[in-house]
């Protein structure tokens, strides 16, 4: 056997082992990549940062530790931003019954965070509310749009005191009376529930996304034609985002350059608080190793099999 | 070790357990496939009466009291009337199960029935609402109005090394009424580019009747070649999302893990 037909046979066990410690490795020094964060990436960024201090947002959280990679990137700087603008926010699930304790999981984790830093502890029953799973994402979303008191009846918070109090009583949704009072609604997701989301409330409320890599080409569509207000992608999306909370858009300048430029929008301020560059970078730099693990694998699998085919054509 | 150093540990057994199938067909993968089957199983029967069944049958059916805090004396939950009519739900949803009776199995199509309409009422909007603003958003004009610039006006300046929005009011009113007003030819380009990939794409799915001549068939061989490409980027990044998802697993062990482990 030449060394061309054993390139080819490369025991696939072998590549796993050379994926995993090259992953392993590339952990151990998160880098800051120099990007130019998508333009669907930078609307996510600037329609969340321009909301109002203290506004209402409903956040759908469609995904569990199927995801994590991905996901809870995203969710982590989600968290920081709404917290970052001192916005309410409410969150459920409507896909999957998992999903709500994951997101509470890391929202926990988040709070604590920012306790350790100084920062504001965000206070179920007063700065959030937790509703839990929504079977039945379609009735769910019309529900929502025609009539929220309702499919929200019955649903308690916890108080920060420890005891429980009906959701419409609290400080986050006692100005609300229907999803028109609502500022934004940004879905967190790995799976079509964002499809579902915008078919029945896109003329009601802004509706802005992160999703995964895999869910990303068919929700871009929806970005294009305006139905999704902002949109972060995979795990290129939570870099961005954390990028954009270091750089801000139009507003850091390195060598009397701007970070990140976008001429659609004015100055986006960066965030000046707490963690920014997490989970984004620490995995960034990691996929490019990945990557070029992968191409590498390819060219030499078709240099392999074009050298043997040769080989073959010269032995006849 | 601490109650989350077990858990994290658990978590990193799970994991290799789980990838072990990579080496090859094990009883241990087996082991922690039933185990991952068996919690999410449980988990949703819990979460169904937690979150659904009982705020929204069980509490409307039956009512309740208005519950009033100790302290303060202020209603923190306000009493709510039961309905009987809720009572109704139960049967028609058992009613389901009778599928697998055969003298009885007609009934079933009763629940699916009213499921069926629900969706299929609500359909003709839904469509709409997918799709009208995507046809409407792909309706853009390809012919340039003006070639007094070749770039769009920008509403933003530099204002002491800032980019802000044009600060006069009449400029910015100014430039605002000249995008309104004008295609732009890199406009007209990248709108070109993408009518043109919207038509040929759309192009290769006429089945009703056969494409001849060189100009049908160049566009709808030009569409493939789009969907192609498509493909090739929608695969891209599903490729991209499973590496995240193998970088993450790793960085639980590597991070998440010995980080609990060392700082007992």
């Amino acid at each position: 056997m030449t060394i061309w037909e054993k390139m080819q046979k490369v025991d696939r066990r072998i590549l796993y082992a050379i994926l995993v410690v090259c992953v392993c490795v590339g952990l151990f020094f998160p880098t800051t990549i120099p990007t130019d964060p998508d333009p669907s990436s930078k609307s996510f960024y600037a329609e969340v940062m321009k909301l109002e201090k203290g506004s209402t947002v409903i956040i759908q959280t469609d995904w569990t530790n199927s995801t994590r990679g991905e996901s809870m990137g995203h969710f982590e700087n989600l968290m920081r931003l709404m917290m970052h603008g001192d916005h309410k926010f409410v969150f459920y699930s409507a896909a999957d019954p998992a999903a709500p304790q994951v997101a509470r999981t890391v929202l926990a984790r988040i709070v604590a965070e920012r306790k350790g830093q100084g920062l504001r502890e965000y206070k179920v029953g007063e700065d959030y509310i937790d509703l839990g799973f929504f079977p039945n994402a379609e009735a769910t979303n019309t529900t929502m749009g025609s009539n929220l008191r309702s499919v929200w009846a019955n649903r308690k918070s916890k108080t920060p005191t420890g005891g429980e109090v009906d959701v419409w009583q609290t400080p986050v949704l006692k100005d609300v009376k229907n999803i028109g009072d609502v500022d934004m609604m940004i879905v967190v997701t790995a799976s079509a529930s964002i499809d579902v989301a915008i078919q029945r409330l896109a003329q009601k409320v802004p509706i802005t996304a992160m999703v995964t890599g895999v869910t990303g080409p068919g929700v871009l569509p929806f970005y294009q034609s305006g139905q999704v207000k902002g949109l972060a992608i995979g795990l290129k999306g939570v870099y961005d985002v954390e990028y954009m909370m270091v750089n801000g858009i139009n507003d850091v300048e390195v060598e009397g350059k701007k970070v990140v430029e976008w001429d659609k929008v004015g100055k986006v301020d960066r965030v000046n608080e707490g963690t920014t560059f997490s989970r984004g970078r620490a995995y960034y730099g990691t996929l490019h190793v990945a990557l070029v693990l992968l191409i590498l694998a390819v060219v030499m699998g078709n240099v392999a099999m074009f050298a043997s085919r040769r080989r073959k054509g010269d032995a006849v | 070790m601490d109650y989350d150093a077990i858990k994290i540990t658990a978590g990193v057994v799970a994991t290799i357990g789980l990838y072990s199938i990579l080496y090859k067909e094990n009883k241990f993968y087996r082991f922690f496939e039933h185990v991952f089957l068996g919690l999410a199983a449980g988990y949703t029967i819990v979460a169904q009466w937690k979150d659904t069944l009982y705020p929204q049958w069980w509490l409307k059916m039956f009512g309740q009291v208005a519950d009033v805090d100790a302290a303060t004396g202020a209603v923190t939950s306000p009493a709510v009337p039961g309905n009987w009519i809720y009572a109704a739900m139960l049967p028609i949803g058992l009613l389901a199960y009778l599928v697998f009776n055969r003298k009885h199995n007609w009934m079933s199509k009763i629940p699916i029935g009213v499921i069926l309409g629900l969706w299929s009422g609500q359909q003709i909007q839904i469509w709409w609402n997918t799709w009208g603003p995507q046809i409407y958003s792909s309706m853009q004009p390809i012919i340039p109005t003006t070639f007094s610039t070749l770039s769009v006006p920008s509403t933003v300046e530099v204002v002491n090394g800032r980019v802000m929005p044009i600060q006069d009011p009449v400029a910015l009113a100014n430039v605002q009424q000249q995008l309104a007003n004008n295609l732009y030819l890199t406009q007209a380009l990248t709108n070109f580019i993408f009518v043109l990939t919207f038509a040929s794409a759309f192009s290769y799915f006429i089945f009703s009747f056969e494409l001849k001549g060189k100009f049908l068939t160049g566009i709808n061989k030009f569409g493939r070649w789009m969907l192609m490409i498509g493909f090739g980027a929608i695969f891209g990044s599903t490729v991209m999302a499973r590496f995240a998802l193998v970088i993450d697993r790793m960085s639980y062990i590597v991070n998440e893990w010995v980080q609990a482990l060392t700082q007992r």
